[in-house]
């Protein structure tokens, strides 16, 4: 039922009154909704995610209680693996894991005592140089550190 | 014309008809471009000049060495290592001597020219040392340098041989990594023919060399029941599957009894082990549906806008897997494949998983939107009556 | 609550301001509509400072972390993915609605006498836009943003003299560096911000002391109507429209990021050559193409410094266009022609780059 246009007599003001009263909770009502739809996002943005920061310059070892003399952990360094090894004298280092011949992941083999890749037998020494077989160029080292038993790998540079 | 250079005229085509008829691959040179070519030869930066190689004949006009002297003037400083010590005390001094056990070499001694001499591969007058990638012994300018003969037809029936090998090979998969990727530890013919001591090798001899790069595979087989089968039947490892010049990419399809390749080329379906075969072959092939699956997803779920870096990171781990799965082929049974394949699975769905949760996360933003979108209609029906109604009131 | 109005009407010109309010109206004709530009044009810009102030708490300006920090915004920070498209999409909707705007006032001659000043703080407002929507482009440090930032702090180079200075002024050096980077974001965030807050204050209070402007033909119909014109009262009416599009335009955002999401494309590589197809913002392309179609010597000068050379006059002739305009009908008709000619100018040249050719 459409209201009259103009014209105010009590009957119909007290209508049109509850009417307009109604419209304006509605208009209340949905406003509010409005402002959730805005609010919500922007609170949940605020509260910080799980990880603190982009891993860009260093990610996760892994704990370095788990990692025992003379042996390694692959771990993923943004896109690309990186592989962690803890020498035989207890002394961590890190380096890209990407195959510098064809991009397999490498690995270390502790009775070489040097990392290895097993698709085209390449060898790298614990500096990360290239010793032996087709790789041409040798891995990219990392910075290593150890912060509350966590491993934390940095890019150099 | 005067009789020195009458005289440099008949050497000079002296020279050409003797290198024409000694079979030489490489063309001939006068005396002028022999002087022009040796500008750049390694020999004149180490101030030796025409006469250490070259009998002076007429003031200075030089003789062509015969070809069978070739090697042993070579050798004659090459072989000698008090005197190679003084240019360069790396370079080795057996070139001479394993040339001798070469084919070439023994053929050479026989007394026949049709063979190839230092020369021939190295050049005569711009030789290059072997680093130098202008040399024709540079590893890429290896295969070309030996297709100069045994490419030939004519040059290669007299001695019974194909001239198929170097197409053959500038078909394979080592050739694309050498030539089109620039790979340098990829093999050419020297590699595994040996360079000076060419020869062609024993059955023994290639599986070792493939050994050389191919480690894995090579243990496996070893350790697998097919070692004693070949040996027994006197069949050359890794070529007998892959062929020796030949080589392509190996595919899943061998491992079953379709067509002529892999297992097919001397089983059929009635062997004791054809299960485990087609077991392996199974695990290979949904390995790939899965890796091919994820790979599909995550490009879909970055379509949309999503980031993925951790289904990236198992799709890589699951194409890792399935390199060593195809590796463990070579085991000849259910082990390690079974095994490698499995781990692989699992990483391809993990990828799809993440793929997945990329995907569900995109449709419960656009879900959001609509709640959203509702709440913002809902106000703006409204807001549309409330204006209508003032709009009559005035 | 009228104790607190009393409270502060004591305190602050609150009174004041809504009485004004209260009696201002807004002209209704049938170009009105276009009367709702300017303050979309506002709209969006508070949806920027506002998403812009957001992505400040996880975006980090240097070369080795800007994209990544993009990324993480995008994919781990809740509703980083939304802040982040609505905040690229906003930006692009402004420009757009600001040009909207430029040109109804410049077909509806908004900028007679007495509202010269509001028109050239607009102008100097459009400058502000588009300074920040080419800083702000950069900020992400992806491929496409580098080198189209190369191509773009290029240009005054073909100015003599002070060309190159112009350009190690705009890097931060010869080239587009970290240092730009850094740069840019401190114009973005900062100085750009502060400028156009006052400015943008500056022509907001002038358009409220002169009223919105009636153009010219609909005056003289009034004139020759001898009826009243007819207005629409401020509060509420104008008002409750302005929010009605308002929120609209915050729906359509948000359709616009949840099915069109900003893409990141890939990291910035200083060393590599540039892509194939390396073009600015939508909003840039029409000089970019003048450029490019403007042939290597005019008159014996540097074809590409007679280009920028045109430009700057033409911006300057448009700024003092209040001044210059006799406001007769003949230059009125000659700035209406000249605008549609610029305005199918504009769209001709953009839509050649767009569809591939144009070279």
């Amino acid at each position: 039922m459409t209201s009259a246009t103009g014209g105010s007599s009590p009957a119909a003001s007290d209508g049109r009154l509850g009417r307009r009263s109604f419209l304006n909770w509605l208009l209340g009502t949905w406003a509010g909704g409005v402002l959730v739809a805005i609010g919500f996002p922007i609170v949940r943005y605020m509260q910080p995610p799980d990880v603190a920061e982009p891993a860009t310059e260093s990610a996760s070892g892994g704990a370095a209680g788990t990692l025992a003399p003379n042996s390694f952990r692959i771990v993923p360094f943004g896109a690309a693996p990186a592989i962690v090894v803890r020498l035989a004298t207890g002394e961590l280092r890190a380096f890209s894991a990407v195959c510098t011949h064809l991009s397999c992941t490498v690995q270390y083999r502790s009775d070489l005592s040097q990392i290895w890749c097993a698709c085209h037998n390449g060898h790298y020494d614990l500096n990360g140089r290239n010793v032996s077989g087709p790789p041409p160029r040798p891995l990219e080292p990392y910075d290593v550190s150890v912060r509350n038993d966590q491993i934390v790998i940095t890019r150099r540079g | 014309m005067t009789p020195r250079r009458l005289f440099a005229l008949v050497c000079g085509l002296v020279g050409s008809v003797a290198a024409l008829s000694a079979q030489s691959p490489n063309p001939a040179v006068s005396v002028d471009q022999a002087r022009a070519l040796f500008q750049n030869d390694v020999h004149q930066a180490a101030g030796l000049t025409c006469a250490a190689c070259h009998d002076q004949t007429h003031g200075d006009q030089y003789a062509a060495p015969a070809r069978a002297s070739i090697p042993k003037l070579c050798g004659g400083c090459h072989s000698n290592a008090a005197y190679m010590k003084a240019f360069n005390p790396q370079l080795r001094v057996d070139q001479l001597a394993r040339y001798l056990t070469s084919t070439h070499g023994k053929e050479i001694n026989k007394g026949e020219l049709r063979v190839a001499v230092c020369s021939d591969c190295h050049g005569a007058h711009g030789i290059y040392p072997v680093k130098d990638p202008r040399a024709p012994v540079y590893p890429t300018n290896v295969a070309n340098t030996c297709a100069k003969c045994h490419a030939d037809a004519a040059r290669m029936t007299p001695f019974n041989k194909p001239s198929t090998p170097p197409a053959d090979w500038a078909a394979s998969v080592h050739a694309r990594a050498l030539l089109v990727r620039g790979d340098t530890s990829a093999p050419t013919c020297s590699t595994c023919h040996g360079s000076h001591g060419a020869a062609p090798p024993e059955i023994e001899n290639v599986a070792l060399v493939c050994a050389q790069c191919h480690v894995r595979e090579a243990e496996l087989f070893r350790k697998s029941p097919k070692k004693a089968l070949f040996d027994t039947l006197s069949l050359p490892e890794c070529v007998t599957c892959h062929s020796n010049h030949h080589i392509v990419e190996p595919q899943d399809s061998w491992l079953g009894f379709a067509g002529d390749v892999g297992c097919a080329k001397c089983h059929d379906e009635s062997i004791g082990g054809a299960d485990v075969i087609k077991s392996d072959r199974k695990s290979l092939d949904d390995l790939s549906a899965a890796i091919a699956a994820a790979t599909d997803r995550l490009a879909r779920a970055e379509q949309a806008g999503m980031i993925v870096d951790d289904g990236r990171a198992a799709l890589r781990e699951a194409s890792d897997q399935r390199v060593l799965a195809r590796v463990s082929m070579h085991a000849f049974a259910l082990q390690p494949l079974a095994d490698g394949a499995a781990k692989g699975l699992k990483a391809a769905q993990q990828a799809q998983a993440a793929a997945d949760t990329a995907l569900a996360e995109v449709q419960y933003r656009r879900k959001g939107l609509a709640v959203a979108t509702i709440f913002i209609a809902g106000f703006l029906v409204t807001l549309g009556l409330k204006i209508r109604r003032l709009n009559r009131a005035d | 609550m009228a104790s607190l109005r009393t409270w502060l009407a004591e305190r602050a010109p609150v009174g004041e301001i809504l009485d004004f309010l209260r009696h201002k109206h807004v002209p209704q004709h049938r170009y009105s509509l276009f009367y709702y530009a300017g303050g979309a044009a506002l709209f969006f810009f508070l949806v920027q400072v506002v998403t812009g102030a957001l992505l400040l708490m996880y975006y980090r300006p240097s070369a080795g972390e800007a994209y990544e920090s993009v990324q993480f915004i995008m994919a781990r920070v809740p509703f980083g993915w939304l802040v982040r498209s609505i905040h690229s999409w906003s930006a692009n909707l402004m420009v757009g609605v600001v040009f909207v705007h430029l040109f109804s006032v410049l077909f509806l001659k908004a900028y007679r006498r007495p509202r010269e000043l509001t028109w050239m703080s607009g102008m100097l407002l459009l400058g502000l836009v588009l300074a920040f929507g080419f800083t702000g482009y950069l900020l992400p440090w992806n491929q496409l943003a580098f080198f189209a930032t190369r191509v773009g702090t290029e240009i005054p180079g073909s100015i003599p003299v002070i060309g190159q200075p112009i350009v190690h002024l705009l890097r931060g050096g010869p080239d587009v560096t970290g240092g730009t980077l850094t740069r840019f974001f401190g114009v973005h965030v900062a100085i750009l911000p502060g400028i156009v807050t006052v400015l943008l204050a500056v022509h907001v209070l002038l358009v409220q002391r002169h009223g919105m402007s009636t153009p010219p033909s609909i005056e003289g119909e009034i004139r020759a109507s001898g009826r009243p014109a007819k207005s629409l009262p401020f509060l509420p009416h104008y008002v409750l429209h302005d929010l009605f599009g308002w929120t609209l335009a915050l729906a359509l955002l948000a359709a616009l990021s949840a099915f069109y999401p900003w893409e990141l494309g890939t990291k910035a590589d200083v060393f590599a050559p540039a892509p194939a197809g390396i073009r600015p913002e939508w909003y840039f392309l029409w000089m970019f193409q003048t450029l490019k179609l403007v042939p290597a010597k005019v008159l014996g000068l540097e074809g590409e410094f007679v280009a920028v050379v045109a430009f700057g006059l033409g911006g300057l002739a448009m700024f003092f266009l209040p001044l210059i305009d006799r406001d007769t009908r003949t230059s009125r008709r000659v700035v209406s022609w000249t605008a549609a000619a610029l305005v199918l100018y504009m769209i001709a040249m953009t839509a050649m780059v767009l569809r591939g050719g144009g070279q």
